[in-house]
């Protein structure tokens, strides 16, 4: 009794002791052959599928990791005992206890005995213990007590192995899922995210590194996107995409585990498993070189491998995550960035709908795509197109002011002047194939990105400084399939890439600043031609006015011409008649002479009313007026007048030569009779340049005095005269023929000294060198009377 | 004697020209209008004609064709109170053109001229 007190004790002390659960029930199990006096008693484990029993502990020495002793379910003692869940106690001579029990034979060649106890608890079979003698031996009910109290502390130590096992297990998962999912959840960055995962994975399973590879969507290569620890050169990550589709097929998800060399030749543990995402291969996480408790490193276990199937499950649903969300908030910063444009292009649009000045245009266009809440560029170049010349011309460029708190909304500041302007007056380039990126982006009539061009033939040299912006983008400005101009952007000052959007924004605003431009252009050119036509108006008014008073005139004219001739004739008749010394001779002669006189007035109202055809042509002024002065010069000198000329070199004139010939004709003899008795006429020509063109002026001074200023308002008036003789209509036969070549006449009076008579006629070459466009209007104004008139 | 019709509608210019024209030794005949003026030419033998351009019923640039028609060699003069016409007288293949003057020296000249005189 005593003696069992003891064994009991023994048992308890042994069961509470605090040594490994493996060592107690070692301990247990050599207390019981000890006390019992057996040969050997072992314990046979049931393992988890429980198709066989394999031996475990041993009441002689541990049993060595090789030995491998296991009974099938059911067969040998060993197995019988489990399947009975009864006591079974045999010997070596009933039949067939040697052949179904020959794997005892390892250990104990001779057993003769062989006596077999479930250890099991209400519920459950942990195993057997099998007690070998070497002869015969009974087990006495004392004894038969023993062994099943031994069973019992065994089942129950197991039992709580079996539970701290779990409970192990259970922690280490739950820790394990709760890092995880720490890590997994701690942030939506994916590369954070990529970078965590691996970490995580490597720290769990205690690998001595840790790769996670994905596989890119649209290339479909395998890249290792993020990696840690200590990661063999060559990565033995195996192409479980090959392995994938079958996968699905087989209890455990696929993985591969095994050992491969490294670039040095040294062996490496790798255990892969993959990741698949909505049924599809994503990737694969590896891990390789697990560290044992020794510091060693060595292959991963079933363990690790189900660990790194949650792993890859976790990942794979964060993955997706952190995917989802960066797609979504690359489309929310896109779309921030749309609306941001767009209401950007719609304020431009509005400053520009707001003018149809060209000037002001440009300013708001340039503006806009400069300004930090417009579009945002570094800076601007507008360059238009000259159909005529074919040739790209820049017009002005602007640079982003720098931000400031204060800086207005976009409305007003389109509104503003640009603040940074560059002038392009110097930058042209002929738009030919061969004339650089320009000229090419007119040509081919679309938007190009470029590269940093060296020395391209499209750039001034004055510009090839400022030029060095990594790439610019060009736009041209289409107005139906012609490129009318062209907008350059860069973003040289900040060196940031040309982004996608405002480039779409930017061709939005292109295709709309071309119209608005074309149609300013278009106005203007209507409002140009409409003041012409306004101009034309006017002088066709004077002509219709001076043409009633023509027509009138040269109706009487003519009807006075008869008479004139009858009575003028008859009287020449009757002066031949008369004697040379009749008073009657006197009164003839009146006749005649008034009768001349009348004639002469006759023809130079005809003159005025323009009866005489006019001959336009090419002709040097400076010769008419010398033609002019040959004709009066006896006259100029008879009057003891002298004639100064200052002559200029000029182009020559579009004019009738015969009537600017009177033109000087009529005013050179108003000069002479302005001095009679004798002074200086003084002759100038010069250039000079008027707001529409370049202009012929001719001046011609007397020093007679001056004219009075109550007279001086009439002086261009016909038929005024200041003198007793004359028509009175010198003047104003000059004035109109001036009028009729679209220049001007003009008198400077210097009341005491002398009269100046300025002269201006259009040069319309020169005209046409300074604009095109008037030039056109302006030489076709001058034929006017020529191809006019008849 | 040369024979030359003057042809006005103005009888103060007929009798000018005509007295002023056979003073200088040259038969001279008169019509008021252009009819007039083509009847005397198919009646009489003229070595000259001098035509009025505004004259009723058929004015001096009608006769002056009809003239030409029928007798190209015989030259023919327009007098006349207007000048705007004068450039226009080559292709009415008139010989010379003169604005009435009451000076006719220059008249009188254009007619030796023609007549080769």
């Amino acid at each position: 009794m005593a003696e069992r007190t003891a064994f009991l004790a023994q048992m308890v002390e042994i069961n509470t002791s605090t040594v490994s659960f493996g060592e107690r029930l070692g301990n247990m199990v050599h207390l019981l052959a000890r006390h019992l006096k057996v040969d050997l008693a072992l314990y046979f484990g049931l393992d988890k599928n429980k198709e066989a029993l394999s031996l475990q502990i041993s009441s002689k020495a541990p049993v060595p990791p090789h030995l491998k002793l296991e009974f099938p379910w059911g067969r040998g003692t060993v197995g019988e005992a489990a399947q009975t869940r009864s006591n079974i106690q045999v010997d070596r001579r009933q039949p067939g206890v040697a052949e179904a029990n020959a794997p005892l034979e390892k250990i104990h060649p001779a057993f003769h005995t062989l006596a077999a106890f479930p250890v099991a608890d209400d519920n459950f079979l942990y195993g057997v213990l099998l007690l070998v003698h070497k002869s015969e031996r009974h087990f006495t009910a004392a004894e038969r007590q023993k062994v099943r109290l031994s069973t019992l502390m065994l089942a129950g130590t197991l039992r709580q192995a079996l539970m701290q096992e779990e409970a192990k297990k259970r922690i280490a998962e739950l820790s394990v899922l709760f890092e995880v999912g720490k890590a997994l959840s701690a942030t939506v960055e994916l590369d954070d995210l990529l970078e965590r995962i691996v970490t995580t994975t490597a720290k769990v399973i205690n690998a001595r590194g840790a790769a996670l590879q994905i596989i890119d969507r649209v290339s479909g290569e395998t890249r290792v996107s993020s990696k840690y620890g200590k990661v063999p050169g060559v990565l033995v990550c195996p192409p479980i995409s090959e392995t994938a589709p079958e996968a699905r097929t087989l209890p455990e998800p696929p993985y591969i585990q095994g050992q491969a060399p490294n670039a040095e030749g040294v062996l490496h543990y790798h255990l892969a498993v993959p990741l698949t995402f909505k049924g599809q291969l994503s990737g694969t996480l590896c891990v390789f070189d697990k560290i044992a408790a020794t510091g060693q490193f060595g292959p991963f276990d079933p363990e690790n491998r189900q660990l790194l199937f949650t792993m890859a499950g976790l990942i794979v649903s964060a993955l997706d995550n952190a995917l989802t969300y960066q797609q979504v908030e690359n489309l929310a910063e896109r779309n921030e960035r749309m609306v941001r444009h767009l209401t950007a292009l719609q304020e431009i649009s509005w400053a520009m709908l707001s003018t149809v000045q060209e000037d002001r245009l440009l300013d708001i266009l340039l503006q806009g795509i400069v300004l930090e809440n417009g579009l945002g560029f570094d800076r601007a170049l507008l360059l238009t197109v000259d159909e005529t010349t074919r040739t790209l011309q820049g017009i002005k460029g602007a640079l982003r002011p720098p931000a400031s708190p204060t800086s207005p909304i976009l409305a007003q500041a389109l509104a503003m002047p640009l603040a940074l302007e560059l002038s392009l007056a110097d930058w042209q380039v002929p738009v030919r194939a061969d004339q650089g990126a320009l000229a090419q982006a007119v040509l081919q009539r679309r938007p190009q990105l470029l590269r940093q061009p060296p020395k391209d033939p499209g750039i001034p040299p004055s510009w090839q400084a400022a030029f060095d912006a990594q790439e610019f983008f060009v736009v041209p400005l289409m107005v139906k399939d012609r490129a009318t101009g062209l907008i350059v952007v860069d973003n040289q000052t900040s060196a940031r890439p040309l982004e996608p959007e405002p480039l779409h924004a930017l061709q939005m605003l292109a295709t709309q600043a071309a119209l608005v431009l074309e149609n300013a252009h278009l106005y203007s050119t209507i409002d140009a031609n409409n003041r012409e036509l306004m101009l034309i108006r006017e002088r066709m008014l004077e002509s219709d006015r001076l043409a009633a008073l023509s027509s009138l005139a040269s109706g009487m004219a003519h009807e006075i011409r008869n008479p004139l001739v009858s009575i003028g004739g008859f009287a020449r008749r009757i002066e031949k008649m008369v004697e040379q010394n009749s008073p009657l001779r006197g009164y003839v002669e009146v006749i005649k002479e008034e009768v001349t006189r009348l004639e002469k007035l006759l023809r130079e109202i005809l003159d005025f009313t323009g009866e005489n055809l006019s001959y336009f042509g090419d002709h040097d002024l400076d010769q008419l007026i010398e033609d002019t002065l040959l004709l009066v010069q006896r006259d100029l000198d008879a009057g003891n007048i002298k004639v100064e000329k200052h002559l200029a070199v000029l182009p020559r004139l579009h004019c009738d030569d015969r009537q600017i010939k009177q033109v000087f004709y009529n005013l050179f003899q108003n000069a002479r009779q302005a001095m009679p008795h004798g002074g200086t006429l003084t002759i100038r020509t010069q250039p000079v340049e008027k707001e529409d063109g370049i202009y012929a002026a001719a001046s011609v001074s007397d020093t007679g005095g001056g004219i009075p200023m109550e007279v001086l308002h009439n002086i261009f008036n016909p038929f005024f005269s200041t003198k007793d003789y004359g028509t009175g209509l010198g003047l104003s036969i000059a004035q109109r023929i001036v009028a009729r070549h679209y220049g001007q006449i003009e008198v400077k009076n210097e009341l005491g000294y002398g009269v100046t008579f300025v002269v201006t006629l259009p040069i319309a070459k020169y005209c046409l060198v300074k604009d095109a466009g008037e030039k056109a209007s302006l030489a076709s104004a001058v034929n006017v009377p020529s191809g006019g008139r008849r | 004697m040369k024979k030359i019709l003057v042809a006005d509608d103005e009888m103060a210019i007929r009798l000018l020209y005509s007295e002023e024209l056979k003073e200088e030794g040259y038969e001279v005949y008169v019509a008021a209008n252009g009819q007039e003026a083509l009847e005397v030419v198919d009646k009489i033998p003229l070595d000259l004609v001098i035509l009025d351009i505004k004259m009723p019923e058929m004015d001096g640039i009608e006769a002056l064709r009809q003239i030409k028609e029928k007798r190209p060699d015989l030259p023919v003069l327009l007098s006349t109170a207007y000048g705007e016409y004068k450039q226009d007288f080559a292709t009415w293949a008139s010989d010379e053109y003169l604005v009435k003057s009451s000076d006719l020296d220059d008249l009188k000249a254009a007619v030796r001229r023609h007549l080769r005189e």
